[in-house]
């Protein structure tokens, strides 16, 4: 028998170990393959280079989404340009029936109304609720804004009560809590009658910071989301805190502040539907920001004017679709 | 084959695993670095211990979010951080089995001591050699590492990889032969 390679012998020896079989012995064995057998034998047990990437992945998004949750630090919270008790880059909801939606957001998360401007027929013109340490603006949608379906993140202390409780305000379960979400979360998803749509969250544990997360997040569904980071930096002075890309380029969680507020967003797919979201953000200079917005490539609707609750106010459509109201509160008294 | 590697990791690499330790608790960003440096030693000192890839790629799955939510609770007292890592994983591992004891109360599994997890204290030195023997594997030449992780990750015959690589059955084994000696002799020269 003429002896084989030590390339062949090896393979075979291979063959045998992997298929779990006792090896043929070789009539003419080559030093090799006592000497290279302990490391094919060590190489059974390599990882799958993708399940080490996929993981780093998981673990860099639920970074990244623990960072959304962070607060915002003590000095830009103190901020002169925020109107007092407003942490938050609020979601502002334009509905078909405000006050069902009051009464939904008050029964389903426990929120308080603590302001209501109506119009003379009846309708709502702006409201707000606060959820948590966070605030929710809402009024009737009208032509100018006809209503949006948007997304929006809250952290609760019983995801599974708030859960429960949105069920029994009217809302359509999407999924109940569950702690394989992987944010690290225990995560639940609902649909309120209005057609928004709300992650439910509470945090197993505390990765960035114990306690003091804001408890609403507006969280924006995007095509092209990877374009939306250059633009709002450039438009709105925002910085991302946390990116996470798939290894394709798209953004599969970011988070967004813009003056001491922050946001989320990740590319629109699958059960994250489009939105596109009415906003509100409180900035140091709303007429630089203005400019600098339309110069970034934001639709101008509204130019920078006084508004008679006390706040610089203007707001700009960006090229992703979503509405942007941009403050910078004037202080008590000043209209 | 293990004995030939030299002894578990000096001391002077404890006070660079403990600043990593440290940005990673100030900034959880910084929490990749922990990760690559362990993620071989657990997924192996876990595969060791399950029966198939898909358990031991769960449990390495849950030990690193296990540790990324509580290194905050993370005390340093002069072990590596790899220890807290592996008790992570035995405690994972335990409640692996306990589950799997509840899905199917029924089997033999409480009498067959096959059927318990191995629990047993980690070793270093065989650990360490299969990290460092793992990582080199990403240092291979592109067309040997498609070999070996063809071969030993997805199992796949010679012929079926000569398919993929359109190359002749006996270039693949030259190829992986080639990988098999590289990866020996770097193993030897200590390199990683």
């Amino acid at each position: 028998m003429p002896k084989r390679s030590p390339a062949v012998q090896l393979d075979r020896a291979i063959e045998a170990m992997l298929a779990a079989l006792q090896p043929q012995p070789e009539p003419n064995p080559s030093p090799a393959l006592a000497q290279l057998m302990p490391i094919a034998r060590a190489l059974r047990d390599l990882p799958r280079p993708d399940f080490k990437a996929a993981l780093k992945s998981d673990l860099q998004r639920r970074i990244s989404m623990n960072e959304a949750a962070t607060p915002a630090p003590e000095s830009s919270k103190a901020a002169h340009f925020r109107r007092p008790n407003f942490p938050n880059i609020a979601p502002y909801f334009l509905v078909n029936g405000a006050p069902q939606f009051i009464d939904f957001l008050v029964s389903a998360f426990e929120g308080t109304e603590r302001m209501r401007v109506p119009r003379p027929d009846g309708s709502i013109m702006h409201a707000e609720v606060t959820i948590g340490n966070s605030v929710i603006e809402m009024g009737d949608a009208n032509e100018q804004y006809p209503q949006r379906s948007m997304t929006t993140h809250l952290y609760v202390p019983d995801a599974d009560a708030t859960y429960a409780r949105a069920l029994e305000a009217g809302a359509t379960p999407i999924y109940a809590p569950t702690d394989e979400h992987p944010s690290g979360d225990r995560w639940g998803e609902a649909k309120d009658p209005f057609g928004n749509t709300w992650y439910i969250a509470t945090r197993k544990s505390a990765v960035s910071a114990p306690e003091g997360f804001l408890t609403v997040q507006p969280y924006l569904h995007l095509r092209n989301a990877h374009d939306m980071i250059p633009f709002i930096e450039a438009a709105f002075g925002a910085r991302a805190t946390g990116v996470h890309k798939s290894p394709d380029g798209i953004v599969r969680h970011a988070t967004i502040e813009i003056a001491g507020a922050t946001f989320e967003i990740d590319e629109a797919s699958g059960e994250s539907q489009l939105t596109q979201s009415y906003l509100h953000v409180y900035v140091p200079d709303t007429d630089a920001v203005y400019a600098q917005a339309v110069r970034a490539g934001a639709t101008g609707v509204t130019p920078p004017s006084n508004a008679p609750y006390g706040d610089r106010a203007a707001a700009v459509d960006d090229p992703f679709g979503n509405t942007w109201f941009l403050a910078t509160y004037l202080g008590a008294g000043q209209p | 084959m293990v004995a030939r590697r030299p002894a578990h990791k000096p001391a002077p690499q404890s006070a660079d695993e403990r600043l990593l330790v440290q940005a990673a608790q100030s900034d959880p960003a910084n929490f990749d670095a922990l990760y690559e440096l362990h993620f071989e030693r657990v997924y192996y000192f876990l595969s060791r211990r399950v029966h198939d890839r898909a358990t031991a790629e769960d449990l390495t799955s849950e030990v690193f979010h296990k540790a990324l939510a509580n290194l905050a609770t993370y005390e340093w007292r002069g072990a590596p951080f790899a220890a807290w890592l592996f008790r992570i994983a035995s405690n994972a591992l335990a409640d692996q089995h306990k589950r799997a004891s509840r899905e199917q109360p029924s089997s033999d599994n409480e009498q067959n001591p096959d059927h318990h997890p191995d629990l047993s204290s980690p070793d270093p030195e065989a650990i360490d050699y299969h990290a460092r023997l793992f990582r080199l594997v990403d240092h291979l030449p592109a067309v040997q590492r498609q070999v070996i992780r063809e071969r030993f990750v997805e199992q796949r015959s010679i012929r079926e990889i000569a398919g993929r690589l359109k190359k002749t059955e006996g270039a693949i084994k030259q190829l992986q032969f080639r990988a098999l000696q590289s990866l020996r002799e770097q193993m030897e020269g200590g390199h990683a």
